[in-house]
């Protein structure tokens, strides 16, 4: 997914998502074109999926995210229970995520551009 | 950044534990699966785009997260509520009994006008039914209320319910925006028409697994 697709040809010009967003597993909209833009952001996201044992901890770091102003923009998306001060993205459809964290302090929300598809 | 919906609607899932009322959110959509993670925290909210009479709706869709296990809901979850799903599970008589109570809490908390809907869930296990679809059609007459079986494990009327509930939110959103753009002859305080459902009720729909 990701490793194709390397930001500069997923962006517009002015820095925004060029391509609809869609989940990776299901036909799910996630976004519309041109409702994101793309930031340059650490942060740790848990695996969609565990390993095994021993591993339920393990987290991905990613930098490379969709930001999403107002929670409203998101065509269809799942909002889990608060951990911590951030509420984890997912896909409101099949609930594979997280596909990203939302901000409870600044309201923003943000979409790992390597846990998405875009179309 | 402009506004990409027409309408945004706040809906509440309600009603006693192990309804389903989780699986009801879960299940308006497609196909399911368990992600280890996002189950295990839980989901708090999902919002979803739908499209009604060529309007760009967005729905809010709250689950109590646990709340109603202590048989009542705070004031805070009812906060800017349009719409609420009643569920009771039609293999539990107690669930069924507990509409009254929850509908009570409603009344007590929520915006007066606010639109309900009675949801008789888990329609599919005909075997263990203890409710029958008369009463929880009888119930939604005498509260004035509009009723469905749905059962979210074979995905029967989830979605039809909750576009039946948006759609009922939009008519009474644009009767209000109508009012208020052409408002009544006459001074004084405007009381609202009560309507009253005198309409036959062709939108109770079965449970089609029969």
């Amino acid at each position: 997914m990701s490793e194709e697709n390397p930001e500069s040809l997923l962006k517009n010009d002015a820095g925004k998502n060029k391509d609809k967003v869609f989940c990776t597993f299901c036909p799910s909209k996630v976004l519309n074109q041109g409702s994101a833009t793309f930031v340059n952001i650490q942060f740790s996201l848990p695996y969609m999926q565990r390993k095994g044992d021993g591993q339920a901890d393990e987290r991905e770091s990613i930098s490379d995210y969709w930001l999403v102003e107002d929670m409203y923009t998101f065509e269809n998306i799942g909002v889990s229970n608060t951990v911590e001060n951030v509420k984890y993205l997912a896909c409101a459809d099949c609930e594979r995520g997280p596909i990203g964290w939302h901000d409870l302090k600044t309201k923003k929300s943000y979409i790992a551009l390597s846990r998405v598809k875009h179309a | 950044m402009a506004k990409t919906y027409d309408y945004l609607f706040k809906l509440l899932l309600i009603g006693d534990s192990g309804v389903g009322k989780t699986s009801i959110l879960f299940r308006f959509s497609e196909d399911a699966y368990n992600s280890t993670f996002i189950s295990t925290i839980g989901i708090d909210f999902k919002i979803r785009n739908i499209e009604l009479d060529g309007k760009k709706i967005k729905l809010q869709i709250w689950d109590t997260a646990g709340q109603e296990r202590f048989r009542t809901i705070t004031t805070a979850y009812y906060r800017g509520a349009m719409g609420i799903m009643l569920v009771y599970d039609v293999t539990n008589e107690k669930s069924f009994e507990n509409l009254k109570n929850w509908i009570r809490n409603i009344e007590e908390n929520a915006s007066s006008d606010v639109e309900r809907m009675i949801l008789g869930n888990k329609c599919e296990l005909t075997e263990k039914r203890q409710v029958y679809k008369e009463r929880g059609e009888q119930l939604a007459v005498e509260y004035g209320i509009k009723f469905m079986e749905t059962s979210a494990k074979s995905s029967i009327n989830v979605e039809e319910a909750f576009y039946t509930l948006a759609r009922d939110i939009k008519a009474k959103m644009e009767k209000k925006l109508k009012e208020a753009s052409n408002p009544p002859k006459g001074g004084g305080h405007q009381l609202k028409s009560s309507e009253p459902q005198r309409k036959p009720p062709s939108w109770i729909t079965r449970c089609s697994i029969l």
